[in-house]
């Protein structure tokens, strides 16, 4: 099982404080030694300034020892900077809080600073307390907290590189305290952010060098990378999150990203679109409308699992490969025993063992059925690693989900499920084919109806690019 | 010396006589000075001091030359007939002493003739020649004083017994009744004026000489004679200086030396002046180089006639058709070896195409230079020449003949040449031409197989500079040409950058590394931009592309072998595109010049990708895709479309023969083959396939072949499937699996993904193991309307998409980038020197081909990642 382990490939992806509870996790499922562990947890602690915990997973692993002095030292100093950086951050506070001031500021920042500077003497210096206070308390544990701070920040500042940093810290604090919707919001805002960076790049590929766009687009897929991987806290804990997940990573930067950095986050997409099923499969039903990239979802899981089959292959994967690449039962009931271990064993897939399993069983006999026209109900059972009754009752069960329910009967006598699939009417089908095509004529219609203006937009367009690329 | 001094002895008796005559004159007439304005002669004297002191500013550097245009009766006269170059073998070989006295004693002589023509000119009062002669004289006078000699008596002599005759003459003139005519007057004014400042100029010597001649002709003999030997001296010391660790050579021939080095220079200088003149004899100019290079003493020395002998040797050919020989190779090979070796061990000098003006008659040596000497030249175009003529012979050469093959032993050499020129670059740092040079090296490598490669390095190992990148330090091919990319990808060069990557994926393709090679082609969104490029690297992108097809066929993977070559086939000029072959045009003929462009750009034979095999596996990874496909059609109407065009041009071709023997050629086998197929006969398909006997061109043909067997057996039971469903309603998946000898797994596998993708009409009978055929007759009226439909769907889909190019087509961004696209590849064209503007259209047009073959591969190729990091 420490093979399928993607904990090592992860963390380096993560911040500092978010591996922590990936490594506790560790702790729990036994996978790796203890000790190893913990040794692994005391070495991130003591980078942090959260001493007494660093202190106890010390004393942890070495019983008999003394605590090193380095502690006490650092401890002091700490203290002493956090007074410091709370007295700059407090006067920052003590003005913003003034119910005067709150409604006195605008949307627009600039005009915002200025005010502060007209009315109250406030820099944007002393606005920087903010956040590096908020970094400070982020470093030694108080999430909450630095989610404050940093957010008093963001909506002050005006420097963009602090700004994403305040960005991300707060994204990290809301993860660790587990506000998983404010977590993503805050997400979306940001990934809004590295998309929006994209334009300005490609603006600048247009318009100088390739040469030097291409490191804003190296910087941009480091970003999108990390972002991946810190969005699996949100998606795997927020309700409606592996809808989303679907969402942002089938989307076509995303999956480019996963597929030529991370291509190990696959599992996760995987994973995903298996739970996410039921969406799919019920599309009217469902209450909020779900995108065809999503509804899609498995079909275009299974074509990337394919693509990059070279590059990464769990038993997540191959059970979706050999289920709807080699159409290969058995195997692909092989590989979902050992993936429903690795699902159970994984930070983030670990809750959703059970509905995985469902889901997967579904997905199996829902292709069987479509294949088979007389299938023995032991040996479906088998497949799903089912007793008998328990096999009938999941197919009747099954039956009475889907719409099968006219096509399918189940022959007890024999013991078989008799499917009977009668083929579209042929006037069916061509009703099917022409169905679209005359709203799709009308459309090609007022489309060519534009095009006429649009070529004055277009010589418009034409006698600004000169300035663009004087920029 | 002993003709020194008879010549001295001869001027001596000369100038006494013409004492004679001057004393003669003296007593006819009382030397007077002349009282002629001064002031309207200024301007005509300046004039002509002028002209005269930049002729002598030419003359400094070479006598001989300005003699020639100067005086040539006199040199006539003087030197009977004797070639330029013959002159100065002559006395740089036998006599190194004699060119110096020659020339002081020539000029004497002119002067003496001169003279004479004046004395002459008095003496029928021609005073137009006395003019024309005394400006001559003046002027040799005047170079003479350029070269630090002290004005020699006679010219005084001659001016005294001017002055003297003028006066007589002007006075007679004022007397005469009849005067001169007007131009003979104009003369006369003009000599009174330029004797009075020559008078005034030597007035010290002139007095000297009045005062007492003899004494001053001695005097001048005694400075003549130390004088014309310490002039040469200093180099002497300077070449010591230089090559301090041979103190034997210049003792020995201490004095053969000094001439020797001076000669050098004087004679490099001739020798390209004559460069690119129309008589020049080329062998008898690399003739003299080489014995320069023999005599060459200095580092300085060496590197200057190295420098001049190799771009001679590269001169030695005109002609842009036909190759350098071999033997001259090899020497310029040698030769740039040389080079870079004296170079490399002496950090003083240095060698660059861009140097500060510096004079090339003077020996330099880092002392007089202060530090480093910058010698101008240009080891990398050297090194591009070479390697560019060791193509063109192997073009020029006949590949199967064992010629081609000891020529193909030189690359060895230049590959170390190279490499060595890297090494030089490295230590040097100079970034521009290092990189070109890496290029080149990696050009020799990528496409080679790791032995010949290791052998290549071996050669490389053995020389005494060495680059940073060796293949024994980077233990293997593949990292070893990954550094050397690597460093490209980081130059600035974008040319580079793209060759260099195309490089790598080729080299990846190579070592059936399928799925690299393809991330690195479709991320490198070469594509989009290769149709821009120049010639050499589309052929270098198509080479590429071929071989990832061909990598894909080897790896198993059909589809993407199929998709990859499909491209380059159906434009039916495989060879062109290749460049390993001139295209037969059929309607025009090409003209001299396109089919002589077309010759040059040729690959040479060894490095070649076997067309018959590349057809071969395009052809059969077609015929795998394409016979189920065909077999799917349930009727002539539903046509589907074809996805391998010239594959299916061949089967209806072959299917029209009323007669079919037995396979000969590798296209019959795969047409019978394929037809085997059709009728569900794998078997005979099989080894129709595997009796191609090209297979065995390809390294792992046994695994090519087992892994052909193996889709042959699947895409057997397809075929079979589609033809045979009507005709069965249940078919026993262990009949199946017998009559294709495939594992029962694999043959439901199969089956259940057909019925999956909907392209059979069938379900699986788990009690029966048995497949259920479900079958819907159609009648006439419903087939018609579903094909109506159909093509209704087809038909707004290309309004669509019409529209979408319409709309698309008038932004004006990508016309613009068009526009822009197309100028590049012309000047691209240009600067490559091919020289001919009319093959920038057939090229442009050759180009956007190709590059819709690109793009359309892009296209195929699965999994795309157009968007990366975008």
């Amino acid at each position: 099982m420490t093979d399928y382990d993607l904990s090592k490939t992860i963390i380096p992806y993560l911040d500092r404080h978010l591996s922590f509870p990936l490594l506790a996790h560790l702790v729990e499922i036994n996978l790796f030694p203890v000790k190893e562990v913990t040794a692994a947890q005391y070495e991130l602690a003591r980078g942090t300034n959260m001493f007494d915990y660093a202190v106890n997973l010390f004393e942890q692993l070495h019983p008999e020892e003394d605590i090193p002095a380095e502690f006490d030292e650092k401890r002091k100093n700490a203290v002493s900077t956090h007074e410091r950086l709370q007295q700059e951050a407090q006067a920052v506070l003590d003005v913003i809080e003034n119910p005067d001031v709150a409604q006195a500021l605008r949307q627009d920042k600039n005009q915002n600073l200025q005010y502060l500077k007209d009315n109250y003497n406030l820099t944007l210096e002393q606005i920087t307390a903010l956040y590096n206070f908020g970094q400070f308390q982020y470093s030694y544990g108080n999430y909450s907290g630095a989610a404050d701070y940093l957010y008093h920040f963001r909506v002050l500042s005006t420097d963009n590189d602090l700004n994403t940093s305040a960005h991300w810290g707060k994204l990290a604090s809301d993860i660790l305290t587990g506000r998983w919707d404010v977590a993503l919001e805050e997400l979306n805002t940001l990934r809004e952010s590295i998309d929006s960076r994209s334009s300005t790049s490609a603006l600048l590929s247009s318009a100088s060098s390739a040469a030097s766009a291409s490191e804003p687009a190296l910087v941009q897929l480091h970003s999108r990378t990390w972002l991946v991987h810190w969005s699996l806290f949100v998606y795997f804990n927020h309700p409606q999150g592996r809808t989303l997940l679907l969402e942002t990573f089938l989307s076509p930067t995303y999956l480019n990203t996963i597929q030529t950095s991370c291509p190990w986050i696959l599992r996760y997409l995987t994973t995903a679109a298996i739970l996410s099923r039921k969406a799919s499969a019920l599309p009217a039903s469902s209450s909020t409308p779900v995108s065809s990239r999503v509804r899609n979802a498995i079909r275009e899981v299974v074509k990337v699992i394919q693509t990059e089959e070279y590059q990464y292959q769990d038993p997540v994967t191959a059970f979706l490969k050999e289920l709807y690449v080699e159409f290969n039962f058995e195997a692909a009931q092989r590989e979902l025993a050992i993936a429903e271990k690795v699902v159970a064993d994984d930070f983030f897939l670990g809750e959703f063992r059970d509905e995985f399993l469902d889901n997967a069983r579904y997905l199996i006999s829902e292709a069987y059925c479509r294949i088979h026209q007389k299938i023995d109900i032991a040996d479906l059972s088998k497949r799903l690693n089912l007793s008998h009754d328990e096999g009938e009752k999941w197919i009747v069960n099954l039956i009475r989900e889907t719409r099968m329910g006219a096509e399918a009967k189940i022959d007890l006598e024999k013991n078989v499920i008799e499917i009977n699939r009668p083929a579209l009417p042929v006037y069916q089908t061509i009703i099917e084919k022409t169905r679209g095509l005359a709203l799709r004529t009308q459309a090609l219609g007022t489309a060519a109806g534009r095009s006429g203006q649009q070529n004055n937009g277009v010589s418009k367009s034409d006698s600004l690019s000169p300035t663009v690329a004087v920029k | 010396m002993s003709r020194f001094f008879r010549q001295a002895g001869d001027s001596d008796s000369d100038s006494e006589s013409s004492d004679d005559e001057s004393m003669s004159s003296g007593a006819e007439d009382v030397p007077q000075r002349s009282q002629a304005p001064a002031k309207q002669a200024t301007g005509s004297m300046s004039r002509f001091l002028k002209t005269a002191g930049s002729d002598s500013s030419d003359s400094d550097s070479d006598e001989d030359s300005d003699s020639d245009s100067d005086a040539p009766p006199t040199r006539r006269t003087g030197l009977p007939t004797v070639d330029d170059t013959d002159d100065e073998e002559e006395s740089d070989d036998d006599a190194p002493g004699a060119r110096i006295k020659s020339a002081s004693e020539r000029r004497l002589d002119e002067m003496k003739a001169t003279g004479k023509v004046i004395e002459n000119g008095l003496k029928i009062n021609d005073w137009v020649a006395i003019s024309n002669e005394f400006d001559k004289l003046a002027r040799m006078v005047q170079r003479q004083h350029n070269v630090s000699e002290p004005v020699p008596p006679f010219y005084i002599q001659t001016l005294v017994s001017l002055e003297g005759s003028l006066n007589a003459a002007v006075i007679k003139e004022k007397e005469a009744k009849k005067k001169m005519n007007a131009t003979n007057a104009k003369a006369l004014t003009a000599v009174k004026q330029k004797v009075k400042k020559a008078l005034k100029e030597y007035e010290a010597e002139v007095k000297r000489f009045q005062e007492d001649h003899e004494a001053f002709e001695r005097e001048y003999n005694a400075i003549v004679a130390p004088e014309s030997t310490p002039r040469q001296r200093p180099t002497a010391p300077n070449g010591e200086v230089s090559t301090a660790d041979d103190f034997t050579t210049v003792g020995k021939g201490g004095k053969a030396m000094q001439f020797t080095s001076e000669g050098i220079f004087k004679n490099l200088q001739t020798v390209q002046e004559a460069r690119g003149k129309k008589n020049t004899d080329r062998a008898e100019q690399i003739r003299i180089l080489e014995k320069l290079l023999e005599v060459a003493a200095t580092s300085y020395q060496r590197i200057r006639v190295l420098l001049a002998l190799i771009s001679s040797r590269f001169d030695y050919n005109s002609s842009v058709s036909s190759h350098m020989p071999i033997e001259l190779w090899l020497h310029a090979q040698q030769e740039v070896d040389q080079l870079v070796s004296i170079i490399a061990s002496d950090p003083n000098y240095s060698i660059q195409e861009i140097t500060d003006d510096y004079d090339e008659m003077v020996e330099r040596s880092p002392a007089t230079e202060g530090g480093i000497v910058y010698i101008r030249g240009s080891i990398i175009s050297f090194i591009d020449r070479l390697d560019d003529e060791f193509t063109r012979s192997l073009q020029n050469i006949d590949p199967h003949g064992t010629e081609y093959v000891d020529r193909l032993k030189d690359e060895k050499g230049l590959y170390r040449t190279i490499c060595r020129a890297q090494a030089f670059y490295e230590a040097t740092k100079q970034a521009e031409p290092l990189g070109r040079v890496i290029m080149r090296r990696l050009e020799h490598i990528y496409s080679k197989p790791n032995t010949v490669v290791a052998a290549l390095e071996a050669s490389v190992d053995a020389s005494e500079i060495k680059p940073s990148m060796i293949l024994s330090v980077q233990k293997t091919t593949t990292v070893l040409i990954h550094t050397l990319c690597v460093h490209l990808y980081q130059s600035g060069n974008s040319l580079l950058r793209t060759r260099a990557m195309l490089c790598h994926i080729y080299h990846h393709a190579l070592r059936n590394d399928f799925y690299t090679a393809r991330d690195m082609l479709l991320m490198s969104h070469l594509q989009e931009s290769i149709h821009s490029a120049d010639v050499g690297t589309q052929i270098l992108y198509n080479r590429t592309v071929v071989q990832l097809g061909l990598c894909a066929f080897r790896s198993g993977l059909i589809k993407e072998a199929q998709a990859t070559l499909q491209e380059i086939f159906t434009t039916q000029r495989v060879k062109e595109l290749l460049a390993q072959g001139v295209h037969q045009q059929r309607f025009q003929a090409l003209t001299p010049e396109q089919e002589k462009a077309e010759k040059q750009r040729q690959l040479p034979f060894h490095m070649h990708i076997n067309t018959e095999l590349l057809e071969a596996a395009f052809l059969v990874s077609s015929m795998l895709v394409e016979i189920p496909l065909l077999a799917s059609i349930e009727s002539e109407e539903i046509k589907r479309k074809t996805i391998s065009k010239p594959f299916r041009r061949l089967l209806d071709f072959a299917d029209r023969q009323v007669f079919t023997g037995p396979p000969e050629s590798t296209r019959d086998h795969i047409m019978q083959a394929s037809k085997a197929l059709q009728d569900g006969e794998w078997e005979q398909c099989r080894d129709f396939i595997q009796s191609i006997k090209i297979w065995s061109l390809m390294p792992e043909a046994a695994d090519v072949k087992e892994m052909l067997a193996k889709r042959i057996q699947e895409q057997g039971l397809r075929t079979y499937l589609f033809t045979y469903a009507p005709h069965y309603s249940t078919l026993s998946i262990s009949l199946l699996s017998r009559t294709f000898s495939l594992p029962i797994n694999t043959v439901t596998s199969i089956v259940s993904k057909m019925i999956w993708n909907e392209e059979l009409s069938a379900s699986l009978d788990q009690s029966g193991d048995v497949v259920v055929f479900h079958r819907i007759e159609l009648s006439r009226t419903q087939q018609l309307a579903q094909t109506v439909a159909e093509k209704l769907a087809a038909m707004v889909d290309q309004s669509e998409k019409s529209l979408d190019a319409k709309m698309g087509g008038t932004s004006g961004w990508t016309d613009r980038a068009d526009i822009k696209g197309d100028k590049r590849g012309e000047q691209a064209q240009e600067r490559r020197g091919r020289g001919e503007r009319t093959r920038g259209a057939r090229g442009g047009a050759r180009g956007g081909r190709s590059g819709r073959f690109s793009q359309g591969l892009g296209n195929q190729m699965p999994g795309q990642r157009s968007q990366v990091a975008v």
